[in-house]
């Protein structure tokens, strides 16, 4: 009995021993497989992916242009870029303008009581600088000459064009443009929706809506929704046949629900675009042909929106144009905190 | 919907709060819910819909399947886009319903006419298993009105919510039962 109890005992004791190890051996297989760290990803299909890569990638042959300057901004929260005369180059962020002279060193600085939105710079050296809902203008000096009336609550302004005896603001809040006298007394409004006459109005989603004026003396004003560009007279008639703009994210059209969400107009007319979503600046005829590419996506910092995360609402940084009397282009690039600066190839370096 | 005691549901509750746009009210209504099923002071666990990158592990790690995370709607930031890239692919064949130009591989996103040119899309809670591929979408181009939470008519309320666990973003989050969603456009988040 004893010799039988002692020689099924180490048995046992071993045969417990090898089920315990294979129990934990099957419990690491079984922690491994389960991934309950997530390293492995979803797991889900490839029908649950969702990839922009591909329309990232710009052929190289498209893109014409180069960069050949840069101006780093000392500020948290650049909002815009423009240019004025003697093609001085002027950034709106924080509480404060920055001029820069067109050699990029710094010129001076207006210090402002609140956060711009939006800036453009009249023939006259004036700036107008459009806060949340109302319009200040600056004397060349610095000197502040006007605080516009606001435009109530719903305002939310975005982007202002100076003609000749005009000041154009886009207004994303009310989905209009106003159109003011040089003294800031409001004429009317542009592109209101109107049931009646079938005029759907600017669709404006989010809050880019961007206005220029082009030397044919036309405002131009982009339509983000319906992926367009639309054309006015100063005093405020569409001039429909010159509409353009196609909704596409392939490289010849406007991407996203709601795009391009800047524009700038070349001193030949042409026309320089900026896209929010899949970040690419492009040249465009002045009749709406797509010529070439100012910039894509690998030029600019990562935005949230091209890392396809989701961010803050109503934070979003999106790029600002600019261009200048030589045709160079001056792109904002709000997450580097930048200025690029650039200029069509040269025929050698294509 | 109301319950034969005329009371809201929860599940409509949460709806009804989303579509109006989230925030406002939700705080007291919410406690007096919590309170009424007697969880006040609990804490469950959310979504930070501010740190979510909608890897898609909420699809697949949740103890329950499908998953008791499902995409909700903000209305209010919705831009209520013809081309909305929450639900269609990126290079559509047309803007309309058909499923080769739908994002949702479940067809959870319906999407209405509302006037010329705007509609407007909702989830069917049914249909959705929150894989987060629509927020991506929309976060991409769009307002970010998408975007993921835990249902709490369908969470077990694990201790350790297995999903919490798989999430690199750490946006998993415990908050108080009686204000159990962290919805986008809310005065403190986003
Ligand atoms: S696991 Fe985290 S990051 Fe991924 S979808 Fe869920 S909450 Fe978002
Ligand atoms: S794409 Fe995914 S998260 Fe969005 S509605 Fe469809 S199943 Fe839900
Ligand atoms: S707590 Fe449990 S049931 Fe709720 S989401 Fe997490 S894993 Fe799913």
């Amino acid at each position: 009995m004893n010799q039988q109890s002692q020689s099924t005992f180490p048995k046992f004791g071993l045969l417990i021993g090898l089920v315990v190890m294979l129990a934990a051996v099957a419990g690491v297989i079984v922690v491994l497989q389960t991934n309950p760290f997530g390293e492995q990803g979803s797991g889900l299909p490839e029908s649950f992916d969702y990839d922009l890569a591909k329309y990232r990638k710009i052929d190289p042959a498209l893109i014409g242009y180069q960069q050949t300057g840069e101006i780093a901004l000392a500020m948290k929260e650049p909002r815009a870029v423009a240019v004025g005369p003697e093609d001085r180059i002027y950034v709106a962020g924080d509480r404060a303008i920055c001029i820069f002279a067109p050699d990029e060193t710094k010129l001076s600085r207006i210090a402002l009581d609140d956060q711009p939105q939006c800036l453009a710079v009249g023939r006259d050296g004036g700036v107008y600088i459009g806060m949340k809902d109302h319009v200040e203008v600056y004397d060349p000096s610095g000197t502040r000459i006007a605080d516009w009336q606001s435009l109530g609550d719903r305002a939310v302004l975005t982007s202002i064009a100076p003609a000749e005896q005009h000041v154009f603001v886009a207004d994303a809040g009310n989905r209009i443009v106003w159109r003011y006298d040089t003294n800031g007394e409001r004429l009317g409004r542009i592109g209101e929706r109107n049931e009646k006459k079938g005029v759907l109005g600017f669709v404006i989603p989010s809050p880019y809506f961007d206005v220029a004026m082009a030397p044919d003396g036309l405002l131009r004003v982009v339509n983000p929704g319906a992926h367009r560009i639309r054309a006015y007279t100063v005093e405020g008639e569409e001039e429909t046949p010159l509409e353009w703009g196609e909704r596409s994210i392939g490289i010849e059209g406007f991407c996203g629900c709601c795009n391009p969400a800047a524009i700038a107009i070349l001193p030949d007319g042409r026309f320089v675009t900026g896209e929010k979503g899949i970040p690419r600046v492009k040249v465009y005829g002045a009749l709406g042909n797509f010529e070439c590419v100012v910039a894509g996506p690998e030029t600019f910092a990562p935005m949230p929106t091209s890392t396809e995360e989701t961010r803050v609402p109503h934070k979003l940084k999106v790029i600002d144009l600019a261009a200048d009397s030589e045709g160079r282009i001056f792109v904002l690039d709000p997450d580097a905190r930048r200025i690029c600066i650039l200029e069509p190839k040269k025929e050698d370096s294509k | 919907m109301a319950d034969s005691d005329g009371k809201i549901d929860r599940r409509t509750f949460v709806g009804n709060i989303v579509r109006a746009g989230g925030a406002i009210g939700i705080g007291g209504a919410a406690v007096a819910l919590a309170a009424a099923k007697g969880r006040l002071g609990d804490a469950v666990w959310q979504i930070d819909p501010d740190k979510c990158i909608a890897c898609g592990n909420c699809a697949t790690y949740c103890v329950l399947d499908p998953s008791a995370v499902e995409c909700v709607h903000n209305f209010a930031m919705c831009g209520y886009c013809d081309l909305c890239t929450g639900y269609f692919e990126p290079e559509p064949n047309a803007l309309n319903s058909g499923a080769e130009n739908q994002l949702c591989p479940t067809g959870a996103i319906k999407r209405k006419f509302i006037e010329d040119p705007y509609f407007e899309y909702t989830i069917d809670k049914s249909l959705c298993i929150g894989c987060g591929k629509c927020v991506k979408g929309c976060s991409a181009f769009g307002n970010g009105s998408l975007f993921l939470q835990v249902d709490h008519d369908r969470c077990a309320g694990c201790n350790e919510c297995s999903i919490a666990v798989a999430c690199s973003s750490r946006a998993f989050t415990r908050v108080a039962a009686g204000d159990p969603y962290l919805l986008k456009g809310r005065e403190g988040n986003g």
